[in-house]
């Protein structure tokens, strides 16, 4: 039978894009881990340092209050402010949205029922006499301050439900220190989203604490797959003992490198697209709220399922007498090791080859050269 | 234990099917006119957060939904949503071009009392709010008994009795002081200043199932109404205690109207579940009354928590703008994933226009009940967001295939193995996605139940595509890229270093 092969990899001498694209990396992403964790911790320290000073910019969803929006192809922020001040609104937000959105806020709730009836209607004529339009053009909301509250405790509530249910399904498909460290991942997303906020002073509105549970969903299936092939890869790794824990996770992390950054990518493509299209150009709120939230959560769950989760995993696997009894087995028979390319494309050739044990009948036609044979373990 | 790939006729007929079905369910769709239930923020509309004065059980929660269902359908708008959320209650009208009106309309907190007329009140000139002191009971002449109202039941007509002069100086109850189990002084809708003194509230629009307007056989308009299974025998009590005298129908402080009960009949017969009233009504009169009696009587006070009304026409640009982010994102994504991966780039290209045909076609159809959240904004992101979990089931498999490839393995072989892993992974990561959205669905609020739901639909599509679609156009083309040289073969797709014959 004709069929393609591949040359042995060893062969190959590839740029450092080529070696991306082949998982052939040397990234010690376990090693180096004291820097990755070091810049998550500086900006969640910051970030709750900006939040015990400044605290959050809260939409009005939170904070109760009114806004209007309309559509006004040809009139200006001052033309705006001056009708709605005229029509009853003291220090009203006036905010261009797009590029002929107009919206305003102000908090009347302090007034009776009646003058926030008068009001509102008063401000609906004003807006509708700028953009030429009739009021029912014009956009209302009202929002008493309890309402932001409610839901930011449904999401808590959600929250919780869904850390425990994650939890319990990682430690049940996995293992449970796979499922404690994608937790302190998750929560680290949680963390720096928050502070980002609070540096940057980002409105916070109901939308923005749902886009902010779907990053962490979206964080943890990162995490997921990262682990897919941590756990693949590990299972030999005590029988073997070629490699440590450390190493086998760092291989694993570079084998599955081109991967993670496509899948962040290729997530946060559309969410840049929301972020800049939908809502700057074409000035849709309600997507600015999710976009903005999606992007810095997808950024930081990118980054915590790479830099974060894995090599804390690493760390806590590390402490099991097993896995030490074999770093120490390993260190022993082959003296410090740094990983290099071409101790990695070894590592990759001994996993493929371990893996097509494991299932011969697959009938394989490959010409890997295998790796000499080392003594059998004692 | 890893799945079987399967022989190439079943692979073939899935890959078939699956096409098949996809686009043969959106040229269904599309040919019925059938489009998504848009969402009030892209439709335009308004909706409104009622939350209840005090602590309210669920069950009287339960039955606030069903109340404003009725009114908001009364008021004859398509596409209304009454939903509890927590112990409050949302009412979103998508579509409506006046919204001001409707919201005026829904947003009477309004509760239905019937209650039995002691007399008549004459109306001063100096009307004094009775403050705490008690109302003065009607005097005996004035009195609205069956015995004063001599009831002639040939003719069903009875006696006039004059107001009585003893509350010419009382105002009206206010409705903040309207309960239902006082005394009231409440003014007649639209009757010129008459009043009526009545007794503690004996039903509740509980009772009453539905009111319709109808013209009887003599072209005279009346309201008809049936009653609910334990309404009827509350009411039947009611009218017998109350045969031959008024029963005034109070809506918010207001009577409605306070008809006779049975004035053609000697003695007392029971309702059976159904009734009629008549009288001078005119057509806007009656609709009225049956709109009141409609409403129903709320178990609990109400009071506005938020509301948003969304013009059409900001509607329509979100939705352009939602649209357009999604085509822009989208494209992105498929523009890199070609330029990445080439030839296997197409397949992620086909496989999504296969996802795209059957999540419109579901959409469209899920537009047509009642079970789905109608298709907003959230939901708009919910399928963006989703965009990059079903690229990256792709790109699972196909990292696999270049590992499998780099281990030296034949093409053949690879799309097999490849398959086995990635789809372990890919369930694995596509269940914890589920979780967090179905987990977001219940516990949801407001708009998040539509985000929610959108991308757990994508995420169950996606696993459905990558069984049914993507791992028989893979696995066919690599057993198809092991026997020739095509440029389309699996192995150009994945341009691994030396891919050559050899």
């Amino acid at each position: 039978m004709s069929s393609d092969t591949f040359a042995p990899v060893e062969e190959k001498h590839y740029g450092r894009i080529r070696r991306l694209y082949h998982g052939l990396t040397t990234v010690d992403f376990v090693g180096r881990r004291k820097i990755w964790f070091s810049v998550s911790i500086a900006i969640i320290v910051l970030g709750m340092g900006s939040l015990a000073i400044r605290g959050f910019n809260l939409g009005i969803e939170f904070k109760g209050g009114s806004s209007w929006e309309v559509k006004a192809p040809n009139t200006s922020v001052a033309t705006m402010t001056t009708a709605v001040e005229h029509a009853g609104l003291t220090n009203p937000g006036i905010e261009k949205l797009g590029s002929d959105t107009y919206q305003v806020t102000a908090n009347i709730n302090a007034l009776s029922q009646t003058k926030q009836v008068a009001v509102t209607k008063a401000v609906v004529h004003a807006m509708a006499v700028v953009a030429k339009t009739d009021g029912n053009q014009v956009s209302t909301s009202n929002v008493g301050p309890t309402w932001g509250g409610q839901i930011t405790n449904k999401a808590i509530e959600a929250l919780i439900v869904f850390f425990i249910a994650v939890v319990a399904y990682i430690s049940i498909r996995f293992e449970p220190k796979m499922a404690a460290a994608a937790f302190i991942a998750m929560v680290h997303d949680l963390l720096v989203t928050i502070g980002v906020y609070s540096i940057f002073g980002f409105q916070i509105t109901p939308n923005t604490v749902i886009a902010i549970l779907t990053i962490l969903g979206y964080s943890l299936y990162d995490t997921v797959v990262v682990f897919d092939r941590v756990r693949d890869n590990t299972q030999g790794v005590l029988k073997s003992g070629d490699m440590t824990y450390s190493e086998m996770v760092n291989l694993s992390m570079n084998q599955t490198l081109a991967r993670s950054i496509n899948t962040s990518l290729v997530a946060i493509l559309p969410v840049l697209s929301v972020l800049l299209i939908g809502a700057d150009l074409l000035g849709a709120t309600t997507l600015q709220d999710y976009g903005l939230a999606l992007f810095v959560g997808l950024m930081s769950g990118a980054y915590s399922s790479i830099f974060i989760a894995s090599p804390l995993l690493a760390v806590m696997k590390e402490r099991e007498p097993r896995y030490r009894e074999l770093a120490a087995r390993v260190l022993n028979r082959t003296g410090r090791r740094t990983l290099t390319a071409s101790s990695a494309a070894l590592m990759v050739a001994t996993v493929g080859e371990m893996n097509t044990r494991q299932s011969r009948s697959t009938g394989v036609s490959g010409t890997i050269q295998p790796r000499p044979r080392k003594q059998k373990r004692r | 234990m890893p799945p079987q790939v399967g022989s190439r006729r079943s692979l073939i007929v899935s890959l078939v099917l699956t096409i098949a079905i996809a686009f043969g369910s959106l040229a269904v769709t599309l040919s019925l006119g059938w489009g998504p239930k848009l969402g009030l923020d892209l439709a335009g509309g308004f909706s409104v957060v009622y939350k209840p004065t005090t602590p309210a059980s669920t069950a009287d929660m339960q039955e606030v939904v069903t109340i404003l269902t009725n009114r908001v359908d009364g008021l004859g708008v398509s596409g209304a949503q009454v939903n509890l959320l927590g112990k409050n209650v949302v009412v979103s009208v998508p579509g409506v071009t006046d919204a001001r009106a409707v919201l005026n309309a829904v947003g009477q907190t309004a509760q239905l009392l019937f209650r039995p007329v002691l007399c008549l009140a004459s109306t001063g000139s100096n009307l004094k709010p009775l403050g705490t002191a008690t109302l003065p009971t009607c005097a005996a002449n004035y009195a609205t008994t069956a015995a004063n109202l001599n009831v002639n039941t040939s003719t069903g007509n009875s006696a006039n009795i004059a107001p009585d002069p003893a509350f010419t100086n009382i105002a009206s109850t206010k409705p903040k002081n309207d309960k239902k189990s006082d005394y009231v002084i409440l003014p007649l809708l639209g009757g010129n200043g008459a009043r009526y003194v009545l007794g503690p509230a004996q039903l509740t629009g509980h009772a009453v199932k539905k009111a319709l307007a109808q013209q009887n056989q003599a072209g005279a308009w009346v309201v008809n109404y049936t009653l609910t299974k334990t309404g009827s025998p509350a009411w039947d009590a009611v009218a017998q205690k109350n045969f031959h005298q008024l029963l005034a129908i109070e809506l918010d402080g207001v009577v409605q109207s306070a008809p006779l009960i049975q004035p053609t009949q000697a003695t007392f017969t029971s309702f059976a579940g159904t009734g009629q009233i008549s009288g001078s009504f005119t057509e806007a009169s009656a609709k009225t009354l049956a709109l009141a009696m409609n409403f129903g009587a709320l178990p609990v006070r109400l009071q506005q928590l938020t509301y948003q009304t969304v013009s059409p026409s900001l509607g329509h640009s979100s939705l352009v703008a939602g649209l357009g982010a999604g085509m822009a994102g989208l494209a992105l994504v498929l523009l890199y994933t070609i330029l990445y991966y080439r030839a296997l780039g197409l397949v992620i290209v086909l496989g999504l226009a296969v996802t795209a045909a059957l999540l419109w076609a579901i959409i469209s159809a899920l537009g047509h009940t009642a079970f789905a959240p109608s298709f907003d904004l959230a939901g708009v992101t919910g399928l963006i967001v989703s965009i990059g979990i079903t690229v990256d089931s792709y790109i699972v498999y196909f990292e696999r295939l270049k590992d499998e490839a780099r281990a030296g393995r034949s093409v053949r072989s690879s799309v097999d193995r490849g398959f086995r892993s990635a789809w372990r992974t890919v369930l694995a990561a596509d269940t914890v996605s589920f979780l967090a959205a179905l987990l977001l669905y219940i516990i949801a609020v407001g708009d998040v139940k539509g985000f929610a739901f959108f991308l757990g639909l994508s995420t169950i599509l996606d696993v459905l595509i990558t069984w049914y679609f993507t791992r028989p156009l893979v696995i066919l083309l690599g057993r198809r890229g092991s026997s020739s040289t095509s440029k389309l073969s699996i192995a150009a797709g994945m341009h691994a270093g030396a891919s050559s014959e050899q």
